[in-house]
């Protein structure tokens, strides 16, 4: 997800629950509430026929809640919850809201009214979600309905109607929505910007053209990573992915250091698997930005107390850039690294399987100059692979090498008990020495059809 | 603190070698009763137990019961080390590494001490229940003695069938067969001679002559034998010794197979 415009959203607490949840006036103190209000930051600019709709997710073709704004046009929800080892709750006090929001916001009193008769003895959330809208490319709605569900299917030239009415089968409130033409224009422009597209006499027709689709979304990459990777997504795909194995083994904390980026590696080719995963569903996606998020996340919460969220999202950036020890690796290989790790991010989150492939065939393929070559970060990283395999086979040798040491120890038990095994024999034959003959002949005799004497007698 | 005096040393020679033989290592459980041992042979269907109790030493003191683990055999070289009418004097601690024996002869005022390194032996006792037996037989036991090694030529099996008529031992061998019967008889100038068969019923049972030769070698311990039959449990060959003491053999009989 793009960190884009989060800071255009401002102290704005305010909007908050009603909104979705327009029910319940709370005069007395029901045991809890079947259907609990949540927390949404909206943008504060949205227009009061602002909707929240249920649209099919791009990625995984499933009914999702996209907030859409007639003026600004769509917005995702970035689910912000608290982690579960350290449950919170949301304490949403109108008093202290109302009077910042005095400050801040006077209009729209009568959704002010509202709120304060509903909501005016406070309110507790159980669960300490912040839903916040971030603005969504329309592209992406578009995507599955342009790219032909045959992939092989040579796509043909179809006009924005056969398009747009391929969306609404899918998701009828889209229908609705671009009944407005702004919404309509919207949705056009961002067909045009990755279609090929002719002018067949009044009408527009268009076809997907991948190399755009790949050139928008390199763009998105690109800014995506202009402010620097969320910390968590930076520490796990790019500082492990490009850590170079420590070369000394003798020390047990050094094989274990090398043993962990070894298992990183491993790691590399599945992000996009991973981030499959990830992208799931909207929510689950923004439950790993959130994670990302965890040092932001508190200082959401703490937006309680009207904190701007701006303050939190750049705070975030300043911190994680100190935070970034120097990466060893040569000049552009952590840049094109980042790229490819927002562009698979990107990819894995919002686009459909099929499309997903599609785009990382055609940038692996693609000659076209300006897409970036990811040529010598796969030399690098796989340079690095063998380092680590190296790394790996020395770390077993040494590890036989120790093991062999500990063998050692258990030579001189080994030891133990062959001398143990020896002695025992000895005295077995000593003892057989000691036998009398009339012993070793009893040996000899057939006692066949002789029962044992404790089967007659019972031990004592 | 073990402290037994044997007066004649000839019994304890003599009761070691009829076991020696039968099995290698086993321990002497003394306590203030006396000195008693149980132990099985190597494949566990022959049991010798032997009892000899206080009356028979003088004098006799054994403060706590002691095992003592004896490896037979060196308890044969030792033994060997004394005269027939030595008096054996048995010497333990109460936590023994080693028993004492001493011997001193009473004509030569010549006394040898020696001692035998103790052992940690594992022993299942056996409890041996009071049988009814069906039949009963006393008999010299040089005669009992006489039949085994005569029967042990032609067979390694001997069947005991006691009947109104008398004891038989028959073998069955590939040379040919053998049977000895005997009647019951009394001899009233050699009482040690007589022949006494108590039989409440008739009783047939076959057993491993080798082990029954083995049993022999108590032999000289006794003038009498008695042996105790009973169908489908062990045979009891004993030989009585002075003062209620005794040395009993069990062996398991042949079941089934053969005949």
């Amino acid at each position: 997800m793009p960190p884009k415009p989060r800071s255009k959203q401002s102290a704005k607490t305010t909007s908050a629950a009603p909104d979705a949840e327009p029910s319940a006036p709370a005069k007395t103190l029901p045991p809890s509430d079947a259907n609990p209000r949540k927390l949404f930051i909206l943008p504060k600019d949205a227009t009061p026929d602002a909707r929240i709709v249920t649209l099919s997710n791009p990625a995984t073709r499933t009914p999702n809640r996209y907030f859409h704004c007639p003026k600004h046009g769509f917005y995702e929800f970035t689910k912000i919850a608290a982690p579960k080892k350290s449950p919170r709750s949301w304490l949403i006090a109108d008093q202290g809201v109302g009077k910042n929001e005095e400050g801040v916001k006077k209009g729209d009193s009568q959704e002010e009214s509202t709120r304060s008769s509903s909501s005016s003895s406070g309110y507790i959330a159980k669960a300490a979600d912040l839903f916040i809208a971030t603005p969504f490319d329309p592209l992406f709605f578009l995507l599955p309905v342009l790219q032909p569900k045959d992939a092989k299917a040579k796509s043909l030239f179809l006009a924005s109607d056969d398009y747009l009415d391929a969306m609404g089968e899918t998701s009828p409130h889209m229908r609705h929505l671009f009944q407005t033409p702004i919404t309509r224009t919207l949705l056009e422009r961002r067909m045009a910007d990755i279609c090929d597209h002719v002018s067949a006499g009044q009408e527009k027709m268009y076809r997907i053209n991948h190399d755009k689709v790949l050139a928008e979304f390199l763009h998105k990459a690109e800014r995506m990573i202009a402010n620097g990777l969320p910390a968590s997504m930076e520490e796990k795909f790019v500082r492990t992915a490009l850590q170079k194995p420590v070369t000394s083994v003798k020390e047990e904390t050094d094989i274990s250091r090398v043993e962990a980026p070894v298992e990183k590696s491993g790691a590399e080719p599945m992000i996009l698997a991973d981030a499959a995963d990830v992208a799931e569903s909207q929510s689950s996606a923004a439950e790993t930005s959130q994670d990302s998020q965890s040092s932001f996340d508190s200082t959401a919460t703490a937006s309680t107390a009207a904190t701007s969220i701006s303050i939190a999202a750049s705070s975030e950036i300043t911190l994680s850039s100190p935070k970034i020890p120097i990466i060893d690796a040569p000049e552009g290989i952590p840049h094109l690294l980042r790229l490819r790790t927002a562009l698979t991010f990107l990819t894995s989150s919002y686009l459909p399987p099929t499309l997903r492939t599609l785009i990382t065939t055609t940038l692996t393929s693609s000659t076209t100059p300006n897409i970036p070559s990811f040529a010598p970060l796969n030399a690098h990283l796989a340079a690095l692979a063998t380092l680590r395999a190296e790394q790996a086979a020395l770390r077993s040798i040494s590890d036989n090498i120790s093991r062999k040491r500990a063998h050692a120890d258990d030579d001189d038990e080994v030891a133990e008990a062959r001398a143990e095994k020896k002695r025992r024999k000895e005295e077995e034959d000593k003892k057989k020495r000691n036998e009398s003959r009339a012993v070793k002949q009893l040996k000899k005799v057939d006692t066949s059809g002789m029962k044992k004497l404790s089967s007659f007698f019972t031990k004592k | 603190m073990l402290e037994a005096r044997l007066e004649q040393a000839n019994l304890f020679k003599k009761v070691v070698d009829a076991i020696k033989d039968l099995v290698q290592d086993c321990n002497f459980d003394c306590n203030d009763s006396g000195i008693a041992l149980q132990a099985m042979d190597n494949s566990h269907v022959a049991l010798v137990s032997m009892m000899l109790r206080s009356e028979s030493f003088a004098p006799f003191r054994c403060d706590r019961n002691i095992a003592l683990g004896i490896n037979l055999t060196s308890l044969t070289k030792v033994l060997k080390c004394a005269q027939s009418d030595d008096i054996l004097t048995l010497k333990a601690e109460d936590a023994p590494d080693v028993v004492e024996l001493v011997f001193e002869s009473a004509e030569s005022d010549r006394i040898s001490e020696y001692s035998i390194k103790l052992m940690d032996i594992d022993q299942e006792h056996l409890g041996i229940p009071e049988t009814d037996y069906g039949a009963t037989i006393s008999m010299p036991a040089a005669e009992f003695q006489r039949i085994c090694r005569d029967l042990i030529a032609l067979s390694e099996s001997v069947s005991i069938e006691c009947s109104k008529e008398g004891v038989k031992f028959a073998c069955q061998g590939d040379i040919g067969s053998g049977a000895v019967t005997l009647r019951q008889h009394t001899n009233v100038d050699k009482p040690e001679m007589n022949v006494e068969i108590n039989m409440s019923e008739p009783v047939s049972l076959t057993f491993s002559l080798k082990y029954l030769v083995n049993f022999c070698k108590a032999s000289g311990l006794s003038n009498q034998v008695r042996l105790c039959l009973s169908n489908e449990v062990p045979l009891l060959v004993e030989y009585s010794l002075a003062n209620n003491s005794h040395l009993r053999f069990y062996l398991a009989p042949k079941i089934g197979d053969e005949e």
